[in-house]
């Protein structure tokens, strides 16, 4: 009897070193990892640590089509990557990309998912049902199948991205921070789908918290691009959790708690479970270690009164809004996808007026979605230095916004994650703006960069600003905001005390939106104190 | 009752009138065609009556030079005479007012393609019927995205420009605003195609390579008869004008 052939791993990285052109070193490697088959691997890293370029390796389309280059060896199912284009690899392995706005190909949604089966010279007959059941599988309503795409929010057309992804039905799923654009509930139904038991998929994730329960194994790059730690997520987390936070890499809120708490939260048992053991005693330590410190409210420096808020071309999204910003409030802007968060910023600051109603006070800036809006100059010096500050602030800026090692660079050349440093500093450093509205600041950055960034809110608060963050993070909203504003349904739906909203799950559920990871920890403190 | 048809039969049919109204030098023809497409606009397409309005502006001030010259000053311009003469124009016409609404006639005709069509299924039609590849018909549609998003990035950096420099946001941008805009636009557009290829080959589209396409309605017998009326009607105006057209 001959004995069966071992099944090749899916995905094999033999010590793959990638560097973009022009770059003088590696963006990553020399790495090597195996993606087995029916495996959920989770990548973590930095922001900038090449986890992207490594998933674009993956079939080759780094370096054949973004140029560069790349030494060792990767194999996608026992053969070399080499072995065929980019393009005949789709039949093997499909990719979710961060940014589903500009990568959709299609006119219409339905255009759009039938993409994949077409290039797969699907029979033209078994393509609307493969549309039909992709769309049923992320959650799209048939409905929306004639729908153009440019009629769809930024989370919709993430979904919409998704159900192509399913279409194309590639056995191998690489997937670069799918869920970042996306509210709570939407991401939970893109990880429910992504990493499903028995599919094969490499996600990169900067909060690995809501995923870590489907996730079956673990690698984290550290800021240098090569392993840091790996294996199972449980382990990793408990074993390595002081070194993953040392280089930047978010984790989740029970490891968060236990590293800054170890004689109160044990890492090995579900928070609910460890929340157990601590003795009331404790609250206070847990209250603080989940909520800011309070800053009393100042003056109001902004005010909307009865407000239609609408985009600068569209209809009104968003009617009879009352609000009020305070000197030294933080106010959580939450909602679905679509639900006119971006409008009302854009409202709150004063730059479009509202369409009814009226707003007074301070002008405010806001911190754009996309970071490149805000990028005039040709290097993240002459950005900086178009702030007019003294040298010695800024050097402390650079240090403060981690931006000294790519002081020299085009700003757009940046990651990501920096990309989006960059512009919080050109706003939160100009001393010019007593409101300031951050649009989704956390999409993109690292927890290094994402705690930077929560004491840099609270430090503009207690200066005297009024912030605003509109954001799908949960936690990072109730670990800055004072205050949460709950946008559905073209309405303001609730406006009152940050943790109070956070426990409120039924309501949260009703706008698509789900309680944070540290819901235990607030349920456990209003039930003790 | 346009936007039912099938969009290849009704684009021959539009260049058919289109290429009737280049080489047809009658005041009543470009007249006729350009009411008969301004009626098709808006009690067929029901495109509102200023949109309409606003449609002819493009049309207008480019066949507006040969108006003034022709009504205003009782002169013709060497091109429209030029142009009269080589297509056999009568002699009582004014040249200037025929080129005028020979541009309102091909510019409305135009817009009622354009207005009563899919886009995106006028393209699949291209690809599925004429062959048009496929990584040529997918950028068309993804330039389609293109321009509203460009309209969304430009209001952006707008606002972007308005925060840095302390002023408010204009409602129009002037020239320098505008000037200061153009590369930032221009760099998002070379970006953003970038993107977009780099997603069309990672999911499987290569220039050459077979690929099948999502069912898209037939040519109907009703497309057939919209042409063949359409054309017939075009065959009879032809015949019945009177001589003095190429």
């Amino acid at each position: 009897m001959t004995p069966a052939r071992p099944v090749p791993d899916a995905l094999v990285y033999d010590r793959v070193s990638l560097r973009h052109d022009g770059a003088a070193a590696d963006a990553v490697g020399p790495v090597s990892l195996a993606l087995r088959e029916g495996e959920r691997v989770l990548l973590l890293g930095p922001s900038g640590a090449g986890k992207s370029t490594l998933l674009l390796a993956a079939t080759g389309l780094f370096p054949r089509s973004i140029p560069g280059a790349c030494t060792g060896g990767i194999v996608l199912r026992g053969h070399p990557v080499t072995s065929r284009t980019p393009a005949e690899w789709a039949d093997t392995c499909g990719f979710l990309f961060q940014d589903a706005a500009q990568t959709l190909a299609g006119f219409t949604v339905r255009d759009e998912i039938s993409f994949g089966p077409e290039n797969r010279c699907i029979a033209a007959a078994r393509i609307p049902d493969l549309v039909a059941e992709a769309m049923r599988q992320a959650g799209i309503p048939q409905i929306w199948a004639d729908r153009r795409i440019s009629t769809l929010s930024g989370g919709e057309r993430q979904s919409v991205a998704l159900a192509a992804l399913l279409a194309q039905g590639a056995p191998i799923t690489l997937a670069d921070e799918p869920a970042a654009s996306l509210a709570p509930k939407a991401a939970r139904r893109m990880a429910d789908l992504l990493l499903a038991p028995g599919r094969t998929t490499m996600v990169v994730e900067h909060r690995p918290g809501p995923i870590l329960d489907h996730i079956d194994r673990c690698v984290a790059l550290g800021r240098d691009g090569r392993v840091l730690a790996e294996g199972a997520p449980h382990e990793v987390m408990a074993r390595d959790g002081a070194a993953l936070a040392e280089a930047g890499i978010a984790l989740p809120l029970a490891t968060r708690i236990h590293l800054d708490l170890p004689d109160l939260i044990d890492p090995r048992l579900p928070l609910r479970d460890a929340l157990l053991r601590v003795p009331p005693a404790q609250a206070r330590r847990l209250h603080d270690a989940v909520l800011p410190a309070p800053i009393p409210a100042g003056e109001i420096l902004t005010t909307l009164d009865g407000a239609d808020c609408a985009p600068a071309f569209g209809p009104v999204v968003l009617r009879d809004v009352s609000l009020t910003l305070r000197a030294g409030e933080v106010v959580a802007i939450l909602g679905p996808n679509g639900a006119g968060k971006s409008t009302l910023a854009a409202c709150l600051a004063g730059l479009l007026p509202p369409r009814a109603g009226r707003r007074t006070g301070a002008p405010g800036a806001v911190a754009f979605q996309n970071p490149e809006a805000h990028f005039s100059q040709e290097s993240v010096r002459a950005e900086i230095a178009g702030l007019c500050h003294a040298p010695g602030r800024v050097a402390q800026i650079f240090d403060r916004w981690t931006l000294g090692e790519v002081a020299h660079q085009h700003p757009f050349t940046l990651s990501q994650g920096q990309k989006r440093r960059l512009s919080l500093a050109l706003l939160a450093e100009a001393d010019r703006w007593p409101v300031l509205i951050l649009d989704e600041p956390t999409a993109g950055l690292d927890r290094a960069a994402e705690t930077v960034l929560g004491r840099r809110i609270r430090a503009l608060a207690r200066e005297g600003r009024a912030l605003a963050v509109i954001t799908h993070d949960m936690d990072f909203a109730l670990s800055v905001a004072d205050r949460a504003v709950l946008v559905h349904r073209g309405a303001v739906q609730f406006d009152g005390p940050c943790p109070a909203l956070m426990r409120d799950a039924a309501r949260l559920s009703l706008a698509g939106l789900e309680p944070p990871e540290a819901a235990p920890v607030l349920n456990w403190l209003a039930a003790t104190c | 009752m346009l936007r039912g048809f099938h969009p290849l039969p009704k684009l021959a049919l539009c260049l058919a009138w289109i290429v009737a109204s280049l080489i047809v030098f009658r005041l009543s023809f470009q007249v006729g065609l350009f009411v008969a497409a301004t009626l098709l606009l808006l009690l067929d397409a029901r495109v509102p009556p200023r949109r309409v309005l606003l449609l002819m502006v493009p049309f207008a001030l480019f066949g507006f030079g040969f108006l003034t010259t022709s009504v205003l000053f009782r002169a013709e311009s060497g091109f429209a005479l030029q142009m009269a003469r080589e297509q056999g124009a009568a002699p009582d016409v004014a040249p200037g007012l025929v080129l005028f609404f020979r541009v309102l006639a091909c510019g409305m005709v135009s817009a009622v393609f354009a207005l009563t069509t899919d886009p995106g299924q006028f393209v699949r039609a291209l690809m599925q019927h004429l062959r048009l590849p496929a990584p040529l018909g997918f950028a068309l549609m993804q330039s389609m995205h293109l321009v509203p998003d460009l309209r969304a990035e430009m209001l952006q950096l707008r606002m972007a420009r308005a925060i840095r420099l302390g002023r408010p946001l204009r409602r129009v941008p002037a020239p320098g605003e505008a000037f200061a805009l153009a590369i930032p636009l221009l760099a998002y557009a070379i970006r953003r195609a970038t993107r977009a290829a780099l997603s069309f080959e990672a999911r499987g589209l290569q220039p050459g390579r077979a690929r099948t396409h999502l069912p898209q309605p037939p040519i109907r017998r009703r497309d057939w008869v919209l042409l063949g009326v359409g054309g017939g009607v075009l065959a009879l105006v032809l015949a019945v004008l009177p001589p003095g057209f190429a």
